[in-house]
């Protein structure tokens, strides 16, 4: 656990995360539609078209879990639901570029959406490596004795200038 | 004190979906074009539409990115007008443009659309980046 008064919390990454979960929600009951709309208008064998409905629902599974274990580990600042949710960002990926070039049909409306949802699997790959990165740095020093850097003041507001000067600062 | 209200991810999401619509309209320009040009037309009359139409969507995408670093970088994620201007003028843009779309309509209404929907929020966007950095003041 890392050491009390010192936030080592990624405010990118929640901002990501949170925008992530809007954002498959949306894809979710798009792709709904676009299945009906693509199963009434376009020649299907059935079992293909089950298919990509079932993969559907597993990737809303997916990516329910990996969102939540990565806002948990990211808040409480514990590395290991971060780590399950770095192990499930590959899935979701392999599931997104399944939708964006290797699904029976694809449309152009579903190659953005899904090549949209592989920025943010990207992006948040690399800030949870780097989250993990900074647990484990305070988390053995803190084992050893030395509390590094100054005073940890906890910031009871959330301002426009912390957002700014975090993003900036060394921590992601 | 800023919060994250039901702004945010709407915001967010009517900028994608402008964002998605203009990404597709660079695959599927050719029904616009012939719509603009007269019944026969030679391949430059095309070329040169297309350039137009091609210039358009390019500016719209660096605009676009103007507004997601203002909305990422946090200088305007929580400003309530600015959110609700976004809001209201990418949803027109993302309407109009799915008309554009599917009822080719010819490229110089785009440049109507690129006006009211992309310029204006972009530069609101630039305002509140300077009050932000340039004159220190809190953006909500």
């Amino acid at each position: 656990m890392a050491p009390r008064g010192r936030r080592l919390s990624s405010i990118s990454l929640e901002v990501l995360i949170f925008l992530n979960g809007w954002y498959s929600a949306t894809y979710f009951l798009l792709e709904l539609f676009v299945f009906m709309y693509k199963g009434l208008l376009l020649p299907y064998p059935t079992a293909n078209l089950v298919l990509d409905v079932v993969m559907l629902f597993l990737y809303l599974g997916i990516e329910i879990i990996r969102l939540f274990f990565a806002t948990k580990g990211n808040l409480c600042q514990r590395m290991m639901p971060l780590g399950i949710s770095l192990a499930m960002t590959f899935p979701s990926a392999m599931m997104a570029f399944y939708y964006f070039l290797v699904q029976t049909y694809v449309l152009r409306l579903e190659a953005v959406m899904s090549a949209i949802l592989l920025i943010f699997c990207g992006l948040e790959l690399v800030l949870e490596v780097f989250t993990l990165a900074t647990f484990n740095r305070y988390f053995c020093l803190s084992l050893g004795g030395s509390w590094v850097g100054g005073g940890g003041r906890v910031h009871g507001e959330a301002s426009c200038y912390l957002l700014v000067s975090n993003l900036l600062s060394s921590c992601p | 004190m800023g919060q994250v209200s039901g702004l945010v991810p709407s915001r967010f999401l009517t900028l994608l979906a402008h964002l998605v619509i203009v990404i597709t309209i660079f695959w599927t320009r050719d029904d616009n074009i012939r719509a603009s040009l007269p019944p026969s037309f030679t391949s430059d009359q095309y070329k040169k539409e297309d350039s137009e139409l091609v210039t358009a969507l390019s500016i719209t995408l660096g605009l676009f990115l103007i507004e997601l670093a203002g909305f990422f970088s946090g200088v305007s994620m929580f400003n309530n007008t600015q959110s609700l201007f976004s809001i209201a003028l990418h949803c027109c843009a993302a309407v109009s443009l799915a008309f554009f779309v599917f009822e080719s309509w010819e490229c110089s209404t785009y440049w109507y659309i690129f006006t009211f929907c992309s310029v204006l929020p972009a530069f609101t966007e630039v305002i509140m980046f300077i009050t932000v950095f340039v004159l220190k003041k809190k953006s909500f």
